[in-house]
């Protein structure tokens, strides 16, 4: 029995070794049906495909949106990891990120802002904003029965458009009609860790939230039960768990992060203020960044880092050549598929070896496992 | 020549668990040839590889002589191989004929025919004597009408060897018989069937032939005739195994749970609990006797706080129970043992460890200020793994990767790994091995003996008439009869109580109701 612990790591390492290949193999699929697509549609493909491949690191400050992408998908695939590992469906990061945006702008904008305190008040506002609205579609389905896919998207327009109104109306702007607010004032702005770059203290929140959301699914009962709801919720509370309050609780920590998110963006060096729509989607790419790292955590940055290079070059190569940037959606839209689905290796090696040879030795690791 | 021929397969998961090491199994046509062995002996791999659904390590498939390869279920249908499996797989919301049809629907045109399929599924249920009426959704039906809706989709998809994995683990006796006239119609028919089971009787009854699995290898293939059940158990275990379980004089004084008056009510407001009142003692085994659906696992659930109650009081170790919540059952000393471990015993997708200790998340060993103590609870699990011979490759291994019977093992773990003072329990040895069923009962009337209360239900009466103290027989949510189980208490007299052909009067019952 004793060598049970070192078979045990060996799984898990194999384990990993083969989603990672995975993931990787879809990647692979999913840019040669791009480049096929870039080639029937580009008058220039090769250096469109050139662009998308290596745009991103081209320049000091193309590394720093990268990097920039990197920090928030991050975030937005924790979030996500979290409801989808408590098994809710919750879309409601987005919303939460306007909201949290709003929260942390009034702070920025208020005298508080111009002190010491305008970046963890901005946060902790940001956060509490956001974790309110994530239990909000909580709560509802709690109490309420309702599905929580559905409240949490309409709460998503909802914050959008409060978002929209706001800005037109009632936030300080520099002058009528445009539809951004103040630029905050310095202390409320997130320092630059690189200068003349995009990459400011984000980049610290996100390892760091990298970090304490692995802890508390991992390590803290709170996580146990979460996993366990997650895998089945009726015998969790066979088991005494409170399976509501932990599935109101779960979507009230990623919304949470949501919020962060919000504060994120607007006191970060990117806007440094409140602009209308100032998400631009990204949100929504957490559902991505969870679904191929599984939702664990400490996978989320891993994906984060590989999705958001494709996702800046083909924003680069939007720019650069005739090849619009919606491409992306094909490299996306084919990796989940790939992910989610069961495709292994076995079927590729199959797609290309019509007889694949059947009687192999067996395993040597077998002899350990008895 | 055989039928189908299984020569020197091996099998290793990944993670490196041996399930299959050098099988042999040679199936002759219009036979019942029955696989047996202990949980985690390899059937079910077994199975699943001359299904297509998992692939060999090593060794080769010869159907009609011929040498095959199934790389999925596909391949092995269109062979002519069909299987029910151990957890079945329906569309719970689709009807009958949607489920037999799906995948191979008579079309009109691109359209399903609807009148062809629902024709047809009713005269493949005419006959082969399966029968289940077509149109209600899959999940209205009960399990044994839902295992008849599996054999039905492998037949409609012209299967000549039908593979039936533990298919009466889930079936009440009477179910059984129905089971077995439809294999035997089946095989008047030219069908081959494979069937797999841990009780010797029903394999001694249905089968022609028997291969025996130990550990991965196939021990030997006898003809049913040529053995008994005790030498069939011998060659299964390796060793002589009784199924009589000794019982100590215990102090039954002491009251530990009561229930007055119990009402429960289902979804579909039907009465299921009708006014029952019972009491259990400290030291004793009371059997719920009763056809499955006449409230046993409703009473069951409601003790346990997992089923809300229209009306009555249940006391637990002297406390008004009703309003508390599972958890503050289980403070009180409740264990419970569940009739569907997959669906509410266990989180499959979680690990061994994680599934051994989900009822204890508020106890200082494991839990201190909100943080896992990942050693400790690893350390239990390592040690109920080692106790109650679970065969698992370690505590982090998921339960879902585990034989049926060592799921069961998993969950008898759990409940029983402390002494209760309440202990819930429905059919605790379904689908396990005669040696876990031994060992199981043992485990529970340790329990018993150690001063435990225990409620037990079962669709065994074999198993009720071992291990009860007292039984009870229930009939549509009433108790209809009460005993003290003694040598003279036979399976033929709880059944005209069963089926509601006789009732005692309250006098008769008093004595056995304490
Ligand atoms: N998917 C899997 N991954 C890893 N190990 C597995 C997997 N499926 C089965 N096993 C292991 O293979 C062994 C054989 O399992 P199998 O299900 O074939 O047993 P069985 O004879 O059907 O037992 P039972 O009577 O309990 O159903 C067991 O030790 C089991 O833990
Ligand atoms: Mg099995």
């Amino acid at each position: 029995m004793s060598n049970i612990p070192a078979i045990d790591r060996a799984s898990r390492w194999k384990t990993i070794r083969r989603e990672t290949l995975r993931a990787l193999a879809a990647l692979a699929i999913a840019l040669l049906v791009t480049f096929i697509v870039v080639l029937f549609t580009s008058k220039a493909p090769f250096e469109a495909f050139t662009q998308l491949l290596t745009a991103p690191v081209s320049r000091v400050r193309t590394v720093g949106l990268w990097i920039d992408d990197v920090v928030k998908l991050t975030i937005t695939g924790l979030a996500f990891s979290l409801v989808f590992q408590a098994r809710q469906f919750s879309m409601g990061v987005q919303g939460q990120v306007y909201i949290g945006a709003l929260a942390a702008t009034y702070v920025a904008l208020s005298p508080l802002g111009a002190t010491w305190a305008g970046i963890p008040l901005g946060i902790t506002a940001a956060m509490l904003a956001g974790a309110v609205y994530g239990f909000l579609p909580g709560i509802a389905k709690a109490k309420l029965g309702a599905n929580e896919i559905v409240s949490s998207l309409m709460l998503n327009y909802i914050a959008i458009e409060l978002c929209n109104f706001l800005v037109r109306t009632n936030l300080p702007k520099p002058q009528a009609g445009v539809l951004t607010t103040n630029d905050f004032p310095d202390s409320a702005v997130f320092p630059a860790l690189v200068a003349n770059t995009r990459i400011d203290l984000g980049l610290i929140f996100a390892l760091v939230a990298v970090v304490v959301v692995w802890f508390a699914l991992y390590r803290t009962s709170w996580g146990l039960k979460l996993r366990l709801v997650g895998h089945n919720a009726r015998f969790a509370e066979y088991s005494g768990i409170k399976a509501t309050f932990i599935m109101v609780s779960a979507m009230t920590a990623s919304g949470a992060l949501g919020g962060l998110l919000g504060s994120m963006f607007v006191q970060g060096q990117t806007y440094g203020k409140l602009t209308v729509l100032f998400e631009g989607g990204l949100a929504f790419e957490g559902i991505l960044v969870a679904i191929v790292a599984r939702s664990r955590p400490l996978a989320v940055p891993v994906v984060a880092l590989f999705y958001g290079y494709l996702r800046q070059g083909a924003q680069l190569m939007n720019i650069r050549t005739d090849v619009p940037a919606e491409v992306i959606g094909v490299v996306t839209a084919i990796i989940i598929l790939l992910v989610s689905s069961s495709f292994s290796f076995g079927f590729i090696k199959k797609l290309f070896n019509r007889d694949p040879a059947r009687v192999s030795a067996p395993v040597a690791a077998g002899g350990a496992a008895k | 020549m055989a039928l189908l021929e299984a020569i020197g397969i091996g099998k290793t998961y990944p993670g490196g668990v041996v399930a299959n090491d050098g099988v042999n199994l040679v199936i002759e046509p219009g036979e019942v040839h029955a696989v047996v062995g202990e949980n985690g002996a390899g059937k079910s791999t077994l199975m699943k590889i001359l299904f297509g659904i998992e692939q060999p390590n090593a060794g080769r498939l010869l159907l009609d002589g011929r040498e095959v390869h199934f790389a999925n279920p596909r391949e092995a249908i269109d062979a002519g191989i069909g299987m029910v499996f151990q957890h079945f797989s329906l569309v719970p919301t689709f009807s009958v004929y949607e489920n037999v049809v799906l995948g191979s629907e008579p079309r009109n045109g691109i359209r399903l025919d609807r009148q062809r399929a629902i024709a047809e599924v009713q005269e493949l249920s005419e006959r082969f004597r399966l029968k289940v009426d077509p149109l209600p959704p899959v999940r209205a039906l009960p399990v044994g009408q839902q295992q008849r809706v599996e054999i039905l989709k492998a037949l409609y998809r012209n299967a000549r060897i039908l593979i039936l994995d533990e298919p009466t683990a889930v079936l009440a006796p009477q179910e059984v018989q129905e089971l077995f006239v439809a294999i035997r119609s089946l095989v008047a028919q030219g069908k081959t069937v494979i069937f797999i089971a841990h009780k010797l009787p029903e394999v001694l009854e249905i089968s022609n032939t028997i291969t025996v699995m130990r550990q991965g290898k196939t021990v030997g293939q006898v003809k049913t005739s040529e053995v008994t059940e005790k030498s069939l158990a011998a060659m299964m275990v390796g060793r002589e195994v009784s199924l009589r379980v000794e019982r100590k004089q215990t102090d039954q004084s002491e009251c530990v749970a009561s229930v007055e008056g119990l009402r429960v009510v289902n979804a579909r407001g039907t009465e299921v609990v009708a006014g029952l009142d019972l009491n259990v003692h400290a030291g004793e085994i009371v059997g719920l006797v009763g056809v499955e659906g006449n409230g046993q696992a409703e009473t069951l659930e409601a003790i346990a706080g997992l089923r809300s109650i229209a009306e009555g009081t249940i006391t637990i170790a002297n406390e008004n129970a009703a309003s508390l919540s599972v958890l503050e059952r289980r403070g009180l000393g409740l264990a419970s043992i569940p009739e569907d471990r997959i669906a509410e015993g266990l989180a499959t997708g979680s690990s061994v460890a994680e599934n051994l200790v989900a009822t204890r998340l508020n106890d200082r060993r494991y839990v201190r200020n909100g943080l896992l103590d990942l050693k400790a609870i690893k350390a239990h699990a390592t040690k109920l793994i080692e106790q109650f011979s679970i065969r698992v490759g370690g505590p982090s291994y998921a339960v879902g990767t585990l034989s049926g019977g060592n799921m069961q093992k998993v969950v008898v773990a759990r409940e029983l790994c402390e002494q209760p003072k309440l202990l819930l329990v429905n059919q605790p040895t379904r689908g396990v091995d005669l040696g876990a069923t031994q060992f199981i009962w043992r485990t529970i009337t340790d329990a018993r003996d150690k001063g435990a209360a225990v409620l037990l239900s079962s669709a065994d009466l074999s198993e009720l008439l071992a291990l009860s103290d007292r039984l009870v027989v229930l009939y549509r949510g009433k108790i209809v009869a009460a005993f003290v189980n003694t040598p003279d208490l036979t399976p033929e007299t709880l059944g005209t109580y069963m089926l509601g052909l006789s009732t005692q009067t309250a006098d008769e019952m008093k004595a056995a109701l304490k």
